[in-house]
């Protein structure tokens, strides 16, 4: 898929585009002030969903899941149902809540919560566990883009892409650069449907609504080439398909970066309708997704290439194939490039400050440097932000099996098994207290790894728990540890279960 | 081991009229959402074990394979349905809550004990 020389046009609209949000970002920063002394920075119900949709959008979205549909055909609508679904557990069980809450990050919640320093570290530690391995997935897929941008083979493009993705902070921090996230989910969007749209026009497909047009193409993939793409439960069996598309969705109701968006909006009414809109910017994504797997498919077919493809970094480049064979003008794949790579370093430059926020909030100043003044902690900050993402790169440099969608995958478990059992109980049961979070969160990364480390020794537990897939049994076993410990040791304090009667299930909507 | 607390919150054991109505909506919708994903599946793998092969594909609605687009387009759509219902049955709630609070703190208002 690499060229041997550097595509200069779709560089050029890569350069232009990130040029735009830096400027806009800028542009932002100053009309914010402004605009916080009259509206207090209220940007509205779609705004605050364009924004829920835009930090959602990352490689995993843009590339990794084209690339399952590519590769598993129906198996991969687990990943839609997983990613789409658990928007629903967090609307209805935690959106509001937390907002009630009053804290600003998971580790803050759980700390405060709990009434607990040790599991306030543990879910710290937890959330730059998650953020390293969401970032993996992400360097992976901006190391393709690079890849096929500069016409260098992976490795030279992990590393392009990691100073990349340093030298875009470092730019936006010196510059206070504010994230014009409504711009970039409108990015986004254009940048992924645009291409999609002409991929069926010069098809002859429907392709005002490309999101049903691919349907011919599966039809022709069937009649043409005897390739039954659709044909479901035929690879996976449905324990395998429901366990990971609940792993998805317990991941989404507790992915650090997810949860947070819900802490700084205006109201609750806005946090609940910022949902709805952020689920249907997610859906249309997703909606689309499938196409370019299937289109893929086709032109290969079309090409003469065998259906025996499976390495998955090929299937992880399945937009870029369906584009570049599609026979779309360089300037769409440009755009195609621009969105991917938009996606991945918005996310990961994201997660990797979430990181070390964590780092340098709940974990330096607790317990490595307990007189730390702001000036050292916004040093450990940028410090560790520089460890994250070498940590990140050197895991990216390994070989592996796994595909983009399914190392987000993993960070998705150990969110479903961790985070998500802390925040549910933390929120609906009053007796829920430090030792039972302690236990359950450490049950959960036990869970989560056990079958990565014991995997092929014991082969019971990858049987039940699959790397990908293990919260589905998981986040129900750490709920179990986490009641019967909470039981057999004294409740919460007072002030804490009054709390959470009175300020966050009795108070009424502002 | 110790009591439970007087006022310990519990999902399923919820005091007050708010809570109730408000852990039986979330009972209602997660109803919905689970009884959409297993049914859903439960009729893809009935249909592909009870239709011959070839013929699953030709069934299509919205130009997609039925599995398709139950699975890849309508459960999505549905999911955004019933957060929409959740939504405005809080809002309802909620301006009765405040209309509530409102006509209590005028009359007290107007008794001069405020």
């Amino acid at each position: 898929m690499a060229p041997s020389t550097v595509q200069l046009l779709p560089l050029a609209i890569v350069a232009g585009m990130f040029a735009l949000f830096i400027l806009s970002g800028v542009r932002t920063r100053t009309r914010q002030t402004s605009e916080y002394g009259f509206t207090g920075g209220y940007t509205g119900r779609v705004g605050i969903g364009a924004a829920i949709a835009s930090n959602w959008m990352s490689a995993a979205s843009f590339l990794g899941l084209a690339g399952m549909f590519y590769l598993k055909g129906y198996s991969a609508t687990a990943y839609v149902v997983g990613w789409t679904g658990g928007y629903v557990l967090l609307l209805v069980l935690m959106a509001t809540q937390i907002r009630r809450f009053g804290k600003y990050t998971a580790p803050d919640f759980v700390g405060f919560r709990y009434e607990s320093e040790v599991a306030r570290t543990l879910a710290a530690l937890i959330a730059i566990v998650i953020a390293v391995i969401y970032s993996v997935a992400q360097f992976r897929g901006i190391a393709l883009l690079v890849s096929w941008l500069f016409g260098i083979g992976y490795t030279p493009a992990v590393i392009v892409g990691a100073s990349l993705v340093v030298g875009f902070v470092v730019v936006s921090g010196t510059m206070g650069v504010a994230r014009n996230q409504k711009l970039q989910y409108f990015v986004l969007i254009i940048t992924f449907i645009l291409p999609l749209m002409l991929l069926n026009c010069k098809l002859g497909y429907f392709w005002l609504l490309p999101q049903f047009g691919y349907g011919a193409a599966i039809s022709d993939l069937q009649q043409q080439f005897d390739f039954s793409w659709a044909r479901p439960l035929t690879g996976d069996s449905p324990f395998a398909w429901f366990s990971l598309c609940f792993t998805l969705m317990f991941g989404t109701a507790g992915l650090p970066h997810v949860l947070s968006r819900f802490y700084m909006v205006p109201g609750i009414r806005d946090a609940r309708w910022g949902v709805v809109w952020g689920l249907f910017f997610i859906a249309l994504i997703y909606w689309s997704a499938p196409a370019y797997g299937v289109l893929a498919r086709l032109f290969e077919a079309r090409g003469g290439f065998p259906f025996t493809v499976t390495d998955p970094k090929a299937a992880d480049m399945a937009v870029l194939s369906a584009a570049l064979n599609g026979g779309l003008p360089q300037w769409v794949t440009g755009l195609l490039v621009a969105g991917g790579l938009s996606a991945a370093f918005s996310t990961v430059t994201g997660l990797i400050l979430t990181g070390s926020a964590s780092f340098s909030y709940d974990i330096y100043p607790r317990l490595i440097r307990p007189n730390a003044s702001e000036t050292d902690k916004v040093y450990a900050a940028k410090g560790f932000f520089l460890v994250l993402a070498l940590v990140a790169l050197g895991l990216s440099l390994r070989p592996t099996a796994m595909m983009i969608a399914e190392i987000a995958a993993l960070a998705f478990a150990l969110a479903g098994n961790t985070i998500f059992p802390a925040f549910l109980l933390g929120i609906w049961w009053g007796r829920a207290n430090a030792a039972g979070v302690i236990s359950g969160m450490l049950t959960g990364v036990l869970i989560t790894f056990a079958p990565l480390v014991a995997g092929t020794s014991v082969p019971i537990i990858s049987l039940l728990f699959p790397a990908t897939s293990s919260a589905f049994l998981g986040a129900p076993v750490v709920l179990a540890v986490m009641i019967a410990v909470s039981l057999m040791t004294p409740p919460p304090s007072k002030e804490i279960r009054s709390f959470l009667s009175h300020n966050v299930h009795e108070s009424p909507e502002e | 081991m110790s009591k439970r607390g007087c006022n310990d919150v519990n999902f399923f054991r919820p005091r007050g009229t708010v809570m109730r109505g408000e852990t039986r909506l979330i009972t209602l919708v997660l109803a919905g959402w689970l009884l959409a994903i297993v049914g859903s599946q439960s009729l893809v793998y009935l249909l592909v074990h009870s239709v011959r092969k070839g013929i699953l594909s030709q069934w299509t609605l919205f130009n997609l394979p039925i599995p398709c687009w139950l699975t890849g387009q309508f459960l999505p759509l549905w999911f955004i349905i019933l957060c929409v219902v959740f939504n405005i049955w809080m809002d309802r709630h909620a301006s009765r809550d405040l209309d509530g609070t409102m006509r209590f703190r005028s009359r007290t208002g107007s008794n001069g004990e405020e």
